[in-house]
């Protein structure tokens, strides 16, 4: 399996006025393609700073980068949005859906953007993989937490991309719905799909393949769960 | 789905809001296509209505002002008199098809039905001459002739108003006893207010014998008017107005209405303006996050730019839209507010409208749009993506 996600030394500061915010302090970090992943760590630890950082909207402060070959550390913006919009589909807690847009609509936004001819049946076997199959024609107003949710990830599906970024993707979801999302990205990953997934939800974190524990803006641990998943042979 | 149809979707999404601008849009371009129609009638009439006099040069006496001018057009009275020597002086004058002397006075009548005194203006002509100059004159009733007495001639907008009919035998004034014998058709000018009598008629009734307030002058060549004036300069007593002069004159007094009804123009599209972009800047400000979401899922700063830019063309051109129709049904009204501010105001309408000044309003809202929405769809667009997400970037 080829590397998809390398990253050495990766540091992130911020600065809040006077004071300095080591956020991410020389992590290294390798995903290969078709990865399930999980990150862990309390709320400061520097998860969502990393996820930033590695679907490139964020710039590290050091380091290198390099997604699907390419190294992302120093590229201007126009070229990072291409980097975006041609390997990555994200998906955060908060859904954005627009809420003028029928579920089908935001699905199709990402087409928009990317100059891609809204093809619809394309848009239709999205629904259907997101299990929305009846819901396209719904505003976001109109759907539930989870459906919303599930619109979420079919807009980050859409291009085709390499990897999902999702930061919380279950963070306003209950239990019963969380399970179904995961699910849902269980599925997609058994397609071949590359994942990384941010949560404080220790009990989904385990279903991933590999799951990274960060603390203090440092990898901490790391658990590979492939063969706890698979079970003895 | 195209940027167009999202910004159109976008603003749909705070109705109240975007229908304020719009609406702010809408009174600005109502506004400025207006006063625009106007400006454009309102030298349009007055060159018909200059046309219409059919005179090329004025002789007045001398020390009358040129503003004395526009008082003959309309009726004014002037205090001093030519003489039948200076009409013979004019008259010799090479280049010249026609001279023609009239004395204008002005007479109070009752008002038959309010029983108050009127102001009213006779002009003295020689008939044959004067419908050499207005070849357009046409008569109910019959012209009098230049030995005729007792006999006159009104214009169809005061025959209307004063219910006069081809008959009818003034009962009082200093032309009392005279009766008329035509009504002139309606030329749409100054003529339609006023009456006519022979000139020894008008003469002989205000005791002004040999007495002229005017020499009106057609040339034989319109290239030639400058020269003439220059020759009729030279008769003592006379003082030449052209009727580019008098033009000039009024549109002089008319420029500093103009000003301040081009004032009114941009302050209108001033306040409009700072309506767009403040709309626009408080829509950036809270869809920030979103704006980070576009960023994220590929959108680039020229994207997100486009999207906020098209939302200001979309305001400003249905507000193009809506002030233009807005204007073209209230024109009367404003028109009438409008003629009040004016020192001159032409009888007819000012009011012209044409395909060019439509599409001139739709292109300049469109234009006011851009330029309004230039520097939010620029703040917008310079959202780094992760600050945006955070909502972090006021």
């Amino acid at each position: 399996m080829s590397r998809i996600i390398e990253a050495k030394s990766l540091v992130k500061t911020y600065r809040r006025g006077r004071e300095e915010i080591h956020a991410l302090r020389n992590v290294d970090f390798q995903i290969n393609e078709g990865e399930f992943v999980s990150i862990i760590g309390p709320s400061g630890s520097g998860k969502t700073a990393l996820l930033n950082v590695l679907g490139c909207l964020d710039t590290p402060s050091g380091g290198s980068l390099r997604l699907n070959g390419v190294e992302t550390c120093g590229l201007k913006e126009r070229e990072l949005v291409r980097v975006r919009r041609d390997n990555i589909g994200f998906v955060f807690q908060q859904f954005y859906l627009m809420p003028t847009l029928t579920a089908r609509e935001n699905i199709e936004l990402p087409l928009l953007f990317s100059r891609k001819d809204a093809n619809k049946s394309r848009i239709d076997e999205v629904l259907q993989m997101v299990g929305l199959s009846d819901r396209g024609d719904h505003l976001p107003g109109q759907l539930s937490g989870g459906e919303m949710q599930r619109v979420a990830i079919g807009r980050a599906l859409i291009n085709d991309p390499r990897i999902i970024l999702a930061d919380e993707p279950t963070g306003n979801l209950d239990s019963a719905t969380s399970k179904m999302i995961f699910e849902l990205f269980r599925e997609l990953n058994r397609k071949g799909l590359t994942l990384v997934i941010v949560t404080h939800n220790l009990d989904l974190a385990r279903q991933a393949q590999k799951m990274y524990t960060l603390r203090d803006g440092q990898i901490v641990g790391c658990e590979d769960r492939a063969c706890v998943l698979e079970g003895p042979t | 789905m195209n940027f167009l149809t999202l910004a159109a979707k976008n603003l749909l999404r705070r109705r109240g809001r975007t229908f304020l601008t719009v609406l702010g849009v809408a009174i600005a371009i109502t506004v400025l296509f207006s006063l625009l129609s106007l400006n454009s009638g309102y030298e349009k009439e007055l060159n018909k209505e200059m046309g219409s006099l059919g005179v090329h040069i004025l002789a007045v006496p001398k020390g009358c002002p040129y503003e004395a001018a526009s008082l003959i057009l309309h009726g004014g009275v002037i205090p001093k008199y030519l003489t039948a020597t200076d009409l013979k002086n004019v008259s010799r004058i090479d280049g010249i098809e026609l001279a023609t002397p009239m004395l204008m006075q002005q007479f109070i009548r009752q008002d038959a039905k309010t029983g108050k005194d009127v102001p009213h203006v006779v002009f003295g002509i020689k008939i044959d001459e004067v419908r050499e100059l207005k070849p357009w004159w046409k008569v109910q009733g019959r012209f009098f002739t230049d030995g005729e007495t007792n006999v006159m001639l009104v214009g169809r907008g005061l025959a209307d108003k004063e219910n006069l009919t081809v008959g009818s035998i003034l009962p009082a004034g200093p032309f009392k006893n005279f009766t008329i014998i035509g009504i002139l058709d309606r030329t749409g000018d100054q003529d339609d207010q006023f009456h006519f009598v022979p000139l020894t008629e008008a003469q002989r009734v205000f005791n002004k014998t040999g007495m002229l307030t005017t020499i009106a002058v057609k040339v034989k060549d319109l290239t030639q008017i400058e020269k003439i004036s220059e020759e009729m300069e030279k008769i003592p007593d006379i003082q030449v107005v052209t009727m580019t002069q008098i033009m000039g004159t009024i549109m002089n007094l008319a420029g500093s209405a103009r000003s301040l009804l081009f004032t009114v123009i941009a302050i209108a599209l001033i306040i409009s303006a700072f309506g767009i972009i403040n709309t626009l800047l408080m829509s950036v400000n809270e869809r920030t996050r979103e704006f980070g979401m576009m960023k994220a899922i590929g959108a680039s700063g020229l994207d997100i730019g486009k999207m906020v830019l098209a939302e200001t063309v979309f305001i400003t051109l249905v507000g193009g839209l809506i002030g233009t129709v807005a204007a073209i049904v209230g024109s009367s009204l404003i028109e009438s507010f409008v003629k009040g501010m004016l020192p001159y105001a032409p009888r007819g309408t000012m009011v012209s409208m044409s395909p060019e000044l439509i599409g001139f309003a739709l292109i300049f809202s469109v234009a006011l749009g851009l330029i309004c929405g230039l520097y939010p769809a620029f703040k917008s667009s310079r959202l780094s993506p992760m600050e945006a997400i955070r909502g972090g970037v006021e």
